[in-house]
């Protein structure tokens, strides 16, 4: 009778879980395969921090370019130098507007690593933001990001069907 | 027999969820700091303060790191330890053989900060109950004791009170103040004074001595148009700090937090030595300038490592009649502590060396010298702490 509340319990909790977007960890080759992934299309990539003041000044912005433009594809990489708890990663992405988006923690305190294999220059100040084409050719946005210029960016990029897909 | 099917259903799901949890990368505690910050005593001890669990632990060497002692733990309750990548806890020994450690807490998830410290005067067997720095509990970090030639502990920290008193009046007030407070006997720390405002909230100071009572700090400042390029304060006496006087025109424009703050050294001739990290319009990398002395302006900056080696963390020291620099960078594969000396005061230095490598997580190298030599003090995850001396003699 207790065990089987207990298994009751415990159901519920997974199934709680399993619904939220889960943020996945960003280790090493973990840029590779998100590069891989997205291959071909037009990608947005912000890099911020839960100890990035301005990040989350910032973050309610992107959540309404996302709702604004569904053309939009956007990932998420929480690029804090010390490993943060991916539930207060999901809270603060969800209360910005960006529940459903891609997201992706750094897990491994090695992140001179990570940050090399992103970009050896980038020293890791956040936030910063990486537009990638179809072509695969990258333009960085340093600091805030100025939205008017993702949206120019977005409207230069060829609108194929699978763009508006997601 | 109902029992005993429920009960590997239960073992199963919770190893699911174990498996989930690690899958997912939930591994929810708060972070914890990775720190080691060593000083030598006048009699040859290696003292070191580490945080662990949430407490702060002071070890001691007699044989130059090779075996430490016991723990002694200054915290008496697990505490919010800072985790930011620029704080630490730190020690210091007094002429007298006194020990002080400082160190930060969060007070809430908002980053504001409360700087502590603790005394022992008992050879670090017990340490006193840990005391704010500062009555006004604002927020309080990157807490940075020293002990100038006549034996008496400064502090300076970056503070919050003018920024909240800003803001509750609604009024723009960028970063926050640079503070400073000398301790007054065993009641603690005198009166705190601001030394400057609108200073970078997020980086670590670099605090040496022109001369008793006379504090240099090196910091990252907001200038105008938020530019976080560095600057250094020198005391005029212990009540008065001197002009702002900036050491680089680097034009980082940036509202943001760099967490990567400065060094400062000043050599027996006086003049000043500061290493910084700068992503600004008019350079990007690590930096190094030198100054005759404390009222002049500094030399034109030397790049330390090209940008692309993720140069970071300089440390400089001087000790023995010479300075000594050290950083780290990221070859691609591990990362390298640098290190180089100049014997003539920041003029000429020698070629830069790799003295120890990593290939994982690691503390910012650290320089800290004895009575006869200067070493590389590293906390690295896979090698644990190293005292690693920079050369064979002095």
């Amino acid at each position: 009778m207790r065990l089987s509340t207990i298994l009751a319990a415990l159901l519920t909790t997974v199934s709680i879980w399993s619904a939220q977007a889960e943020t996945r960890p960003f280790g090493r080759g973990s840029w590779e395969k998100l590069r891989a992934a997205h291959a071909g299309q037009a990608t947005v990539i912000h890099f911020w921090g839960l100890t990035c003041g301005p990040c989350l000044v910032e973050l309610p912005e992107w959540g309404k370019l996302k709702a604004a433009r569904p053309d939009l594809h956007l990932v998420l990489v929480a690029a804090d130098p010390l490993p943060q708890d991916p539930e207060r990663l999901e809270a603060t992405l969800a209360r910005a507007g960006l529940a459903g988006s891609e997201s992706w923690s750094f897990t491994d305190r090695f992140y001179e690593r990570l940050r090399y294999e992103i970009d050896p220059s980038w020293a890791g100040e956040l936030p910063r933001t990486v537009m990638i084409d179809p072509a695969g050719r990258s333009t960085v946005l340093p600091g805030v990001a100025d939205l008017v210029q993702i949206r120019a960016w977005l409207d230069a990029q060829p609108k194929s069907p699978s763009s508006y897909a997601n | 027999m109902h029992r005993l099917a429920i009960i590997p259903a239960v073992l199963v799901l919770l190893g699911g969820v174990a498996v989930a949890q690690h899958h997912h990368g939930k591994v929810a505690p708060a972070p914890e700091p990775f720190t080691a910050s060593p000083a030598f005593a006048a009699d040859g001890t290696l003292w070191l303060v580490r945080p662990k669990a949430g407490r702060i632990l002071v070890t001691k060497s007699n044989d130059l790191g090779r075996s430490f002692s016991t723990p002694v733990v200054v915290t008496p309750e697990r505490m919010n330890l800072d985790w930011g990548p620029d704080a630490r806890a730190r020690i210091a020994v007094d002429p007298k053989g006194g020990l002080i450690v400082t160190f930060a807490i969060f007070q809430d998830s908002n980053f504001n900060g409360r700087a502590f410290f603790a005394r022992s005067h008992d050879n670090g067997a017990t340490f006193t109950r840990p005391r704010p720095i500062t009555p006004e509990a604002t927020s309080q970090r990157f807490e940075t004791a020293a002990i100038d030639p006549g034996g008496r502990v400064f502090a300076a920290w970056i503070d919050k009170r003018h920024a909240a008193k800003a803001h509750a009046a609604r009024l723009a007030y960028p970063g926050a103040a640079l503070a400073f407070a000398w301790e007054n006997g065993d009641g603690g720390f005198g009166d705190t004074s601001i030394a400057l405002d609108n200073t970078c909230e997020c980086c670590r100071l670099g605090v040496a001595f022109q001369g008793s009572g006379r504090p240099a700090i090196a910091f990252r400042n907001i200038f105008p148009g938020s530019v976080r390029d560095h600057a250094v304060l020198t005391f005029r006496d212990p009540g008065t700090p001197g002009p702002l006087r900036r050491v680089s025109t680097d034009d980082w424009r940036i509202d943001a937090c760099p967490h990567h703050g400065p060094t400062i050294a000043i050599a027996a001739d006086g003049s000043q030595h500061v290493a910084w990290f700068t992503d600004g319009a008019v350079r990007k990398g690590l930096f190094y300038a030198r100054a005759d002395n404390a009222d002049t302006a500094f030399e034109a900056p030397r790049a330390l490592s090209p940008p692309e080696r993720q140069p970071s963390r300089p440390y400089l020291l001087e000790a023995h009649g010479a300075l000594h620099l050290a950083w780290k960078e990221f070859d691609g594969d591990k990362v390298v502590v640098r290190w180089q000396k100049s014997a003539d005061a920041g003029r000429s230095w020698s070629a830069a060396r790799t003295v120890a490598e990593t290939s994982d997580a690691s503390d910012h190298p650290m320089l800290v010298a004895d009575g006869t030599r200067t070493y590389l003090s590293w906390l690295t995850e896979a090698e644990g702490y190293r005292l690693i001396p920079l050369e064979d003699r002095p």
